[in-house]
């Protein structure tokens, strides 16, 4: 499954690393992650990182396949 | 240090926690200390002190809002209202068994008495009695209030620990306080809380800085901003504290405050990633390399530090950027410290940017100096990420990890990091590793092929191995059960030189040549090898031997990793006693192998199912279906019951008993596997009896007797299933010789004596003989009686009925009989005491599903007298939920 997460505030290239398996794309004033998610698991991983690095995910959904 | 008395889910006896004098762990027990620059706040000083007047306080916000410097702050000057048991969370505190240790740990700290209350040793009639109920009643004894402080609970994860701390909470005494931090709301019913004004919030808008702190936080740093700059820094960031500080850093790193204040509030970048970066940037190189390095770690020590650096310099360093309250926390009272989560990740992300190659490299440096000195559990998960499998799989071989890998708590991690190693790794250590991996994970058919390739490097190594990788292998080959019955056939297994008794005799000789301090160190290797000797035995159906070794595993338990072992060898103990028929000793070794797992509170995790599938059989022989079914239930919640071919089997032919006590033959039969499926000797002989009590249920003899005739019938129990279905054939003649046969073999179990006599009751009957079959029946009925064991007489079918009931009028038989029909289990042990009138009232009531509140006004009771009399309801039959509760009362016939 996909996801796209929508990310408060254009996010560097050094914090973008911490997302190895996402794809970062700048969009005004936020950042957009996609990618494929592996599973619930790997979901929650990704939130508690985002957390971990104080960004603040305005927006999360599921792409189409 | 004080010793310590509590095992984490033990029994109480003769074990205590090794904490051993590690002042990292010593440091989770302490109060943070302030940081340099602290903003005293007492908006929230006060919030967290009024929220301590009550049971619950939550302190929640993102990651560097300032949770744990608020609730440090308070435990050390915010007055707060008793002694404070300080407990810092990590994340490999999720097991119940050791977080509930920790918090033991904790309060004993702040109230010495507190422990006596907890480790009263545990006699027969409380052992079911769980660590939780006893905690929460030691608590409500207290002179004063006590504050509890679990910092960083969303570390925690999982359901289990919350559903712990919410029963707590719900029984505990009115004066401890329990203050918890963490970055996500706990799993507790915080909207009922909230409701019945238990819960005092501080959340993360409350955590926020305000201007006015903003400004006493640049002042502490010896800056002087304007209104204007404060304003401006705490709108951009939020008032987010990490955020605060890393300005403070950047602004004092550069000439100009003001101008960075006005360029950070112009960006539109992710404020932590600015911030970051700007920090970062205006580190020395040489700062900002050994960073970099010692990103790989978890935590930093000086010297770990300079073996990755090869430079000297760590220690001062390190104490710099402490100093400057920059991002690197000491971890009190040790050299260790840890970077801020923050700065981990993005360094993380730079070294592997700039450095991608010497990733592996500074991991393999740390599982050395890990390893050196004797932190191997965090050097066997460096090496894994080096991939440098063969060095950790000789470390861990060398450690003698074999056996804590799937016993220690840290055994999880390492066959974590080890489950990615690929089978091409050459060499023995790696394939032993990879063998004990497996073991871990059930596999048993894998562990035997890898341990067939440690086998073939080992002999193709020519010199002789050193004792631990013998040793290991050895270990690993008994607990994988060596299937050699091909060729040792029906009496190789019985003298003594079967290959289970080979590989243990290894073990036995190899640890005589290691240190007999090393030995000592890791007691669960000799219980390992008991245990797996026990279960050669108990595969081979020779229960009292089992049963020998199984009660001397256990007892060579007798340090915290070990616990685990004794769990599975209590459980074990309790099988074979089952099936010997000593229930009432099965059903206590069963408990406390529960209660060692903490299982009692939690229900199953993936550790051993032997006890639930002895609990089943229990109340199978006793006739208990109830309880029958949902011990097999929870047995078959266990991974292991479904792996492990002896346990396999037993669930089976519980399977099949409980079925046919319904009526129902062909589930009975269609739930047992077909004959001939490679078991050991033993599990083979009781899926055979059970089919063929199935075809007998049915009125099939012959099934019944081609199916004993399948399997190598030594032993009294298929001479009398035999026996039984001769018996039902009219073959009178041919069933009595087979049962002086079966009178006359070795190991002739209660179940099988009592089946005797009851078959001869029914011969003599038949022969018209009714005052001996009336003499037999009393023999069968004394011999039973002690164990409450009703199975045997069940199966008999209608001709028992008149003879029982003859007995009543003529002699005082009928009073001997009495136990066998009297419902309500008389025979298990009852409540330690008689529940007051009061108390079944409330059970009562607890039984309509009410809650304490519609309780109390229900019965015109305070709701404190409610939860009073409801806490000794739980203590007096030993459970620990309102359900249990009123299933125990219903099974006592208390309700």
């Amino acid at each position: 499954m996909r996801y796209e997460f929508r990310v408060t505030g254009s996010v560097s290239r050094l914090m973008a690393e911490a997302f190895p398996e996402l794809k970062a794309e700048p969009v005004p004033r936020q950042t957009l992650f996609s990618g494929t998610v592996t599973d619930e698991a790997h979901l929650y991983g990704l939130l508690a990182r985002f957390q971990d690095l104080g960004l603040s995910v305005r927006e999360m959904r599921r792409l189409p396949e | 240090m004080p010793p310590t008395g509590l095992p984490p889910s033990g029994d109480g006896r003769g074990t205590t926690l090794a904490w051993s004098g590690d002042p990292l762990l010593a440091a989770k027990f302490s109060v943070p200390a302030a940081p340099r620059h602290h903003v005293s706040r007492h908006r929230l000083l006060d919030r967290v002190g009024e929220g301590a007047r009550g049971p619950l306080t939550l302190v929640t916000g993102p990651a560097g809002a300032g949770k744990t410097a608020l609730a440090a702050a308070w435990a050390r000057d915010g007055e707060p209202p008793g002694p404070v048991a300080w407990l810092t969370l990590d994340t490999h505190d999720g097991a119940p068994g050791v977080f509930w240790s920790y918090v033991v740990e904790a309060l004993g700290r702040v109230l010495p008495r507190l422990r006596d209350g907890i480790t009263m040793p545990a006699r027969p009639g409380s052992v079911g009695t769980s660590l939780l109920t006893r905690l929460a009643a030691a608590t409500e004894h207290l002179s004063g209030p006590v504050v509890l402080v679990l910092d960083g609970f969303e570390k925690v994860a999982g359901r289990r620990v919350p559903a712990g701390l919410e029963f707590l909470l719900g029984h505990c005494g009115p004066l401890l306080r329990l203050v918890v931090t963490s970055r996500r709301d706990p799993l507790l019913p915080l909207h009922r809380y909230r409701a019945e004004g238990r819960l005092t919030e501080v959340r993360g808008a409350d955590l926020a800085f305000t201007p006015y702190e903003t400004t006493a936080l640049l002042r502490g740093h010896g800056l002087g901003p304007g209104d204007d700059v404060a304003g401006a820094l705490t709108r951009r960031t939020g008032g987010w504290a990490a955020g605060l500080r890393l300005c403070a850093l950047a602004m004092q790193r550069t000439g100009d405050p003001d101008g960075f204040a006005r360029s950070f509030a112009g960006t539109e970048q992710a404020v932590s990633g600015y911030l970051i970066a700007e920090v970062l940037d205006a580190l020395p190189p040489a700062t900002a390399e050994l960073l970099l390095r010692a990103s790989v770690l978890d935590r930093l020590h000086p010297d770990l530090v300079d073996a990755l650096t090869g430079r000297r310099d760590a220690e001062a360093v390190l104490a710099g950027l402490t100093r400057e309250n920059a991002f690197v926390d000491p971890v009190p009272g040790t050299p260790w410290c840890r970077v801020h989560p923050l700065f981990t990740e993005v360094l993380r992300g730079q070294l592997r940017i700039r450095h991608p190659r010497l990733v592996p490299r500074l991991h393999a440096r740390a599982a050395r100096w890990l390893a050196g000195e004797g932190l191997v559990t965090e050097a066997l998960e460096h090496a894994a990420q080096a991939g440098d499998w063969q060095y950790g799989a000789s470390e861990a071989v060398h450690h003698l990890l074999a056996g804590a890998l799937f016993t220690a708590p840290g055994g999880e991690r390492v066959e974590r990091a080890f489950s990615r190693m690929p089978p091409s790794v050459p060499g023995a250590e790696p394939a032993l590793l990879a063998a004990a991996c497996r073991l871990a994970r059930h596999d048993r058919a894998g562990c035997r092929e890898r341990l067939a390739v440690a086998g073939r490097h080992l002999r193709q190594g020519g010199t002789e191995p050193d004792p631990e990788v013998g040793l290991t292998h050895a270990l690993l080959r008994l607990l994988c059960e060596p299937q050699a019955d091909e060729h040792s056939g029906e009496h190789g297994a019985d003298d003594g030189s079967g290959p289970a008794e080979e590989a243990a005799r290894a073990v036995s000789d190899l640890m005589g040549r290691l240190p007999p301090e090393r030995i000592r160190a890791r007691p669960e290797i000799e219980a390992l090898r008991l245990h797996g000797l026990a279960r050669s035995h108990l595969g081979r159906g020779r229960l009292a031997e089992a049963r020998r070794l199984c009660a001397e595993a256990a007892g060579a338990c007798t340090t915290q990793e070990s616990l685990p072992v004794q769990h599975m060898a209590l459980g074990l103990l309790a099988l074979a006693e089952s099936a010997a028929g000593a229930l009432t000793s099965a059903e206590d070794h069963a408990l406390r192998s529960l209660l060692i797992a903490g299982q009692h509170d939690d229900g199953p995790d993936g550790r051993g199912g032997a006890a639930f599938v002895a609990l089943a059989a229990v109340a199978c022989e006793r006739d208990n279906q109830e309880v029958a079914h949902r011990r097999l239930g929870q047995a078959l919640a266990c991974r292991d019951v479904h792996y492990d071919p002896l346990l396999a089997a037993e669930a089976a032919v519980l399977r099949s008993r409980l079925e046919l006590a319904r009526g129902r033959w062909e589930t009975a039969l269609s739930v047992l596997p077909g004959p001939g499926t490679g078991e050991a000797p033993w599990p083979a002989r009781r899926l055979a009896l059970a089919r063929a009590a199935a075809a007998l249920a049915r009125g099939d003899h012959e099934a019944a007797v081609d199916a004993v005739h399948g399997i190598r019938a030594d032993g009294p129990a298929p001479l009398v299933a035999l026996a039984r279905a001769h018996l039902c054939a009219g073959r009178t003649d041919r069933s009595l010789r087979l049962l002086a046969r079966a009178e006359d073999s070795p190991g002739l179990g209660l179940p099988d004596l009592v089946g005797i006599h009851l078959l001869r009751a029914r011969a003599a009957l038949l022969a018209g003989d009714r005052a001996t079959a009336q003499c037999l029946l009393g023999r069968a009925l004394d011999a039973a009686r002690p164990e409450l064991l009703r199975r045997p007489f069940l199966d008999c079918g209608p001709w028992l009925r008149p003879l029982l009931d003859g007995a009543g009028r003529t002699d005082p038989a009928h009073t001997r009989a009495a136990w066998l029909t009297a419902r309500g289990d008389a025979g298990r042990p009852g409540p330690a005491q008689p529940l007051s009138s009061r108390e079944r009232d409330v059970l009562l009531c607890v039984q309509r599903m009410m809650s304490a509140d519609e309780i109390a006004a229900e019965l015109s009771l305070s709701v404190n007298t409610v939860k009073t009399h409801l806490r000794s309801v739980y203590r007096k039959l030993s459970v620990s939920r309102r359900r249990e509760a009123v299933e125990r009362g219903r099974e006592l016939h208390i309700l």
